[in-house]
């Protein structure tokens, strides 16, 4: 049996070994918000294969390590993020998929869809592309594995650090009590036209 | 039956609607709220049977939504589109009332409930128009026009730095 005292962890000299292994094995939680989704199934399947890099595909959030946002992300699908994200053990990295975790990409004017990841969960890496190609993908889980081995992707100790904050923007969109715009817009000039009368329509 | 045909038909009943043939086997009838019920019943009495969907076109240029009910015949294969056209009053505290089409229709019931939440229709008659996809929604219905989405989302979900998303 391994014994490990105080000082070794407090040290990092065990964090660093576990890094080494963890980095070996990675479970992901994939979170089909988007577009990004289609190019998961290539990536698993025999062509690009990322089983070879120790990558897998896990059913349930429990037992996961990397929780992939493929997408944009709209509110009610962030509600889901991360109840995901706060069910999945430490150690955990998220990945975000494309331009639209980033900062909303194409879609930021919406109404629905919020507009940058980064300020409701910690996101470790961001994959460039719209959406990325499972090369880009496999090259993205091979950076996540490198950050790991030398102890760069911390963002889940930075969500427990900054619990408060990440949870008062969380509250902002989702637990809204009262409307966005305080005055109610004016209403538009009315041309004089019939009611019925539609242009072509006899 | 060819749509010219048909669109004298539905004609008959209703002389204070427009109606018109359009492009190939399309059909566009245009009424009122008062008269929407009857003909709504009316088409399904002659044939069409399946409510594909309703939506709804905010002309806020001319202070009217139009309320679209698709509608399709297996039996004479037409299209025809049923236009209810009804006052905006979105600022009155009346709001823009439309009968319901339940009783013709009862798959009308998810689309009226999206139709009330995106426009703020209500739908006289149908017991259920509570929210359907928007989460925790406070604001005006968003797919109004006079809805400014831009501005809803600088406010509402932020943008980063000072400048971004202004280049088109």
């Amino acid at each position: 049996m391994l014994m490990v005292s105080k000082e070794e962890i407090m040290d990092g000299k065990f964090e660093r070994i576990l890094n080494f292994f963890r980095s070996r094995s990675l479970w992901m939680l994939y979170y089909c918000t988007g577009c990004g989704a289609v190019e998961l199934p290539p990536t698993m399947t025999s062509r690009f294969d990322c089983e070879r890099f120790g990558f897998g595909p896990m059913a349930t959030p429990r037992q996961s390590d990397i929780l992939l946002v493929t997408g944009y992300v709209s509110v009610k699908t962030l509600k889901r993020i991360i109840r995901s994200y706060e069910q999945m053990p430490e150690p955990k990295y998220v990945i975000g998929f494309g331009s639209c975790p980033v900062n909303g990409g194409i879609y930021w004017k919406s109404y629905a869809t919020i507009n940058h990841l980064d300020r409701y969960i910690p996101v470790d890496l961001n994959l460039t592309g719209c959406m990325p190609r499972p090369q880009a993908v496999i090259d993205g889980f091979l950076t996540l594995a490198d950050m790991i081995r030398k102890g760069e992707a911390v963002g889940y100790k930075k969500y427990r650090m900054n619990y408060e904050w990440y949870k008062r923007n969380q509250d902002q969109v989702l637990g809204r009590k009262e409307p966005v715009f305080k005055e109610i817009p004016p209403a538009a000039p009315v041309q004089e036209e019939k009611i019925l009368a539609m242009e072509g329509v006899k | 039956m060819t749509n010219s045909e048909m669109a004298q038909q539905v004609q008959s009943h209703f002389p204070k609607s427009s109606v018109a043939s359009r492009f190939h086997n399309q059909l566009e009838v245009v009424t009122d709220a008062a008269q929407a019920p009857a003909v709504l019943a009316t088409m399904k009495s002659l044939g069409f049977e399946h409510l594909s969907n309703i939506t709804c076109v905010d002309w806020i240029k001319y202070n009217r939504f139009d309320v679209t009910y698709n509608v399709w015949s297996y039996q004479h294969r037409i299209h025809a589109v049923v236009k209810v056209s009804v006052e905006r009053r979105v600022n009155s505290g009346e709001g823009p009332e439309v009968p319901t089409a339940l009783h013709v229709w009862p798959q009308a019931q998810a689309y009226e409930r999206e139709v009330h939440e995106m426009f703020g229709i209500i739908f006289a008659g149908n017991p259920d128009l509570s929210p359907l996809f928007l989460h925790n929604w406070q604001d005006i219905p968003p797919l109004r026009k006079d809805f400014d989405t831009e501005k809803y989302s600088r406010q509402a979900y932020g943008v980063g730095g000072e400048g971004e998303g202004e280049a088109q």
